[in-house]
């Protein structure tokens, strides 16, 4: 394996990882989010053998409700250098804040940063529910109007909500339907994705449907949501939080645990991309029908000079079974249009595989953390701890939400 | 069409300084896009400036209503509770005629759910929600001349 110049002495590395438990949708009542958000940074921090006081950066993505300013003081961080949060919205930036915490310390801006994500849905409104039903909990009907917007988001999704798309497995059922239309894309091919994935979850204790395994035909049996999504193509809403440490190569190399490295890194959105398929039906044909991700892959693999088939194991960010296949194709594991076919074939599973994807259950079956949680994964990955541990793995693909703007990391060996 | 199609409780659009213009023409049941007056690109939803040209002089272009389904989707899960009584709907993204690609979400109502297709041509059937609000849903258009009729 060649490495990539950035990942040299002065690389970033993944040198802790931490988890509260996962439960589903209100199982976490008696903690709040923000606490849970806590427990994983501190659970985090002792995984790398390390103290808060080591700790002088906080980065998250966007849509948190827990800021770092606040976080920093109630952990008696002694100073705060560096806190920042990318704009990527949803589960778009998990992998950008990771990206954004190895360029802080690239930089020298900071010299310990912690990625955090906590969710619980139980003691907020459901994310599935959309934007939307903000406005559906202000009071009793009133005259319709038009109401002033309070954000650009606001305005934009005025344009899908009052016909009924203001939930995400609706806007993304969308684009699967003209996935199939150009593709011939089909629900047993979805079905792998959701059955493969529930295989993993069960040999993962943390997995929140680890005691739940599903034949394919659970999956076809499962009632339909929005055509062509049944339930089982969407990922879990629960209750949980979870934190990773990125520090300098120089400084992972006296940590406790052995060090991941950062071997390549991309976010953003293609040309017009907008918030996504979310708030936008007018992008090109082959931009919609896709995971938004193809110029985040390009960039991807140049930063950490390595392709698709350098990959030994992905953890790809599946709100939706439909979306992993074209994720799938926009990262170069198969053609445009293939994405089904190859996760029929059995590319996905572990073990055996040829592209073991989402080995802890991913959102589907593990817990759905915006995404963080796959990046804790792809580093248990390589320090070979993972209950679907791919042997001898050294190179790990973690992406972040596709049909929004977005992000995505390659790890590997320092 | 005068029914209502969705209940009350429904979400009410929200419009800042860029969109209201639509909803505003939407209430006199004109279907508009947003057309860049330097270049004559079309844009939705609308906003501050052309992504072509970068001009931020813009008016708005009255269409016929017409257009074909690019996608949809039929959703059987009442997001909100009052919506259990209206399903199944169709959600449809309407690529429209006469605005250079402009798609829009919306629904195709006055027919069975499961007769929506892609390349489906619709038409524009208007909803009031109120005295100042109107929202264009979609029905199947009538077989257009010399267009031709599957055998």
């Amino acid at each position: 394996m060649v490495g990539p110049v950035s990942a040299g002495s002065r690389g970033a590395c993944l040198v802790g990882v931490g988890e509260t438990r996962y439960a589903k949708w209100g199982g976490i009542a008696g903690t709040s989010e923000y606490q849970l958000a806590v427990e994983a940074i501190l659970a985090a921090v002792a995984d790398a053998g390390m103290t808060p006081d080591d700790v002088d950066g906080l980065a998250s993505f966007a849509e948190d409700r827990n800021d770092a300013t606040f976080m920093a003081a109630d952990l008696g961080l002694r100073e705060l250098r560096y806190a920042s949060l990318s704009w990527l919205p949803g589960g778009g930036g998990a992998c950008a804040a990771v990206a954004n915490a190895a360029m802080a310390v690239q930089s020298g801006a900071a010299e310990v940063v912690v990625v955090y994500r906590s969710l619980c849905q139980g003691q907020f409104r459901r994310f599935g529910q959309g934007p939307g039903n903000i406005a559906a909990r202000v009071g009793p009907p009133r005259i319709p109007h038009v109401r002033r917007a309070s954000s650009l988001l606001e305005a934009h999704v005025a344009f899908t909500m009052p016909f009924g798309m203001f939930s995400p497995p609706i806007a993304y059922a969308m684009v699967l339907r003209r996935h199939m239309h150009r593709f011939g894309t089909t629900a047993e091919q979805m079905g792998h994705v959701a059955v493969t994935t529930r295989a993993h979850a069960t040999r993962n204790p943390r997995a929140v449907m680890g005691d739940r395994p599903m034949t394919m035909d659970d999956y076809i049996s499962s009632r339909m949501v929005s055509e062509p999504f049944r339930l089982f193509d969407c990922c879990l809403e629960n209750d949980g939080a979870c934190a990773v440490v990125v520090t300098t190569a120089e400084r992972a190399a006296d940590t406790a645990r052995t060090p991941v490295a950062i071997l390549g890194t991309a976010q953003g959105a293609l040309q017009g991309f907008g918030h996504g398929q979310y708030s936008n039906v007018g992008m090109p044909d082959d931009d919609y029908s896709s995971s938004g991700a193809r110029g985040v892959a390009a960039r991807l693999w140049a930063s950490a000079g390595i392709g698709p088939h350098d990959i030994d194991v992905a953890e790809i960010y599946d709100h939706f079974t439909g979306l992993v296949l074209l994720s799938l194709e926009d990262f170069g594991f198969c053609g445009r249009g293939e994405g089904g076919p190859f996760a029929a074939s059995g590319a996905l599973a572990w073990p055996g595989g040829s592209l073991p994807t989402n080995t802890h259950g991913g959102s589907l079956s593990e817990a759905y953390i915006h995404g963080l949680n796959h990046v804790v994964e792809g580093v248990r990955q390589l320090r070979g701890e993972s209950t679907c541990q791919v042997d001898g793995a050294e190179t790990c693909l973690v992406t972040s939400a596709a049909g929004v703007p977005t992000s995505a990391l390659v790890l590997g060996r320092p | 069409m005068t029914a209502r199609w969705f209940p009350d409780e429904m979400p009410m659009p929200a419009a800042n300084a860029h969109t209201v213009g639509w909803w505003e023409a939407a209430a006199d049941h004109r279907l508009v896009v947003q057309r860049c007056t330097q270049c004559a690109h079309t844009r939705h939803p609308p906003g501050p400036v052309c992504p072509r040209c970068r001009s931020t002089a813009s008016d708005w272009l009255e269409l016929p209503g017409t257009g074909r389904v690019y996608t949809y989707t039929i959703v059987r899960q009442a997001f909100i509770p009052s919506l259990q009584d209206r399903l199944p709907y169709v959600v449809i993204a309407v690529e429209l005629d006469g605005a250079d690609g402009v798609r829009i979400v919306s629904n195709l109502v006055d027919a069975e759910p499961g007769d929506v297709a892609v390349d489906m041509a619709v038409e524009v059937a208007w909803e009031d929600m109120g005295p100042e609000l109107a929202v264009p849903r979609f029905r199947v258009a009538p077989v257009a001349s010399g267009r031709k009729e599957r055998p």
